[in-house]
């Protein structure tokens, strides 16, 4: 069963509801939920239009990409879950998500937040630390006899500091920790799902806008050290951007890989 | 046999990474051979020889005009391609069992496995009820637009 939505949230929805556009209405709101994909994904399925959205404080079953885990204790987190349908946006569209929540958090708390490729939101410090997680994106879609029907985008962020499982520590952070004070998660939210319908409306239009919105964001796209996985065995190298399509290009020796799936491992 | 047909076995041989391919039916035998760590090569193809009955000091026949049993066969078997380009994967998880194993049953819309691109985790469903009878990619490995990735014996 949902839930009324948290005063600060309704606030922020009702102050942006002009910029987002479909995003957001309707949304469903659970104190916890097992996973908001799974919610969207079902409601998806019966049929839920463009924007609906489902918002959770905690999950049970929280996870990120094939099945990872993704923690999500009470009180610590946003997650949300989008349900799209623009089939045009659909190939750009985990790029997209990326740039809405990093500008959303951008706008919501002033955190130059940055992309790490396709769509991790991190802080980046100054070198040689590592890029500390604050928000990711789990996109999931179906396909069938009648081809790509809808894309739930999932976003999970780290509103407060948690007690993170040890091995996570020195690779996530929350908005809390980097601001120094409590995030106003209401606006969080709300500037994210803003974010999404710019982007979104950007993206029918053609792909140019969020292509370079998202290098602005994503310094690490040029220059960084990389290595990923091919049939035959480990590769590295240093990435040299992104194609229009998206894809990752990354110079080896004397060649650019293309890469559009799979893991990649930032060095 | 058109020398489409023969183009398509030997992508078939590239795909599934297959040392040796051999056809034989009435009027034809194809054979294709992959030496090692060569791509494929067409060794031997006798593509009008007659059946040896029919041997005569007569011009060979014709080849057969096309379908025989290897196409009867494709109508019954529905070929699942990949709709994206992407990372093939069987399971939900690492270390989780297969979405769908060979022999297994499937229904219409069941999970079959999935492609992601972008971290876009794409579950592709069957579009028939069936059984799978063949399962061409191996999990984690990355898949072309149109690749083959199942194939499904369909029930109607």
């Amino acid at each position: 069963m949902t839930e009324p939505l948290p005063s600060d949230m309704a606030a922020a929805l009702a102050a942006t509801a002009r910029r987002r556009g479909p995003f957001g209405d309707p949304l469903y709101y659970f104190s916890e939920t097992s996973s908001t994909n799974d919610v969207a994904g079902g409601l998806a399925e019966r049929g839920a239009p463009e924007g609906t959205t489902v918002v959770a404080a905690a999950q049970t079953a929280g996870r990120g990409r094939l099945g990872r885990e993704w923690f999500s204790p009470p009180g610590a987190g946003l997650y949300v879950s989008v349900v799209c349908r623009d089939l045009v946006a659909a190939p750009l569209l985990t790029l997209a998500g990326g740039v809405a929540v990093a500008d959303g958090i951008r706008t919501a708390t002033g955190l130059p937040v940055q992309i790490k490729w396709p769509n991790d939101v991190v802080i980046q410090p100054a070198a040689p630390a590592r890029a500390r997680k604050l928000a990711g994106i789990l996109a999931e879609a179906s396909s069938g006899a009648e081809g790509l029907q809808y894309v739930v985008l999932g976003f999970g962020i780290n509103l407060r500091h948690a007690a993170y499982p040890f091995a996570l520590t020195d690779r996530a952070t929350s908005i809390e920790a980097e601001l120094g004070r409590p995030p106003d998660g209401g606006a969080v939210l709300a500037e994210t799902l803003a974010a999404l319908a710019g982007a979104i409306a950007q993206l029918s239009e053609g792909p140019a806008v969020i292509l370079e919105r998202w290098r602005a964001l994503a310094p690490s796209a040029h220059g960084g050290r990389v290595e990923w996985d091919t049939p035959s065995g480990t590769e590295s190298g240093t990435t040299a951007g992104i194609g229009d399509d998206g894809a990752l290009l990354v110079r080896t020796g004397d060649r650019v890989e293309r890469i559009m799936s799979g893991e990649v491992q930032w060095k | 046999m058109e020398f489409d047909d023969i183009e398509r076995i030997l992508e078939l041989m590239r795909q599934h990474d297959l040392a040796e391919f051999e056809l034989e039916r009435e009027g034809l035998k194809l054979r294709v051979r992959k030496g090692p760590g060569q791509p494929p090569a067409v060794a031997a193809i006798p593509l009008t020889m007659p059946a040896p009955l029919h041997q005569s000091a007569l011009p060979a026949p014709a080849p057969p005009p096309a379908p025989p049993a290897a196409d009867q066969e494709s109508v019954e078997l529905a070929v699942v391609k990949s709709p994206i380009v992407g990372t093939f994967y069987r399971a939900p998880e690492p270390g989780a069992p297969p979405f769908v194993e060979i022999g297994d049953r499937v229904k219409k819309d069941q999970v079959l496995c999935i492609i992601e691109a972008m971290k876009l985790m794409n579950e592709i469903t069957s579009e028939y009820d069936g059984e799978i009878v063949s399962a061409y990619v191996e999990n984690g490995k990355p898949v072309q637009y149109g690749e083959r990735l199942f194939a499904i014996k369909t029930t109607d």
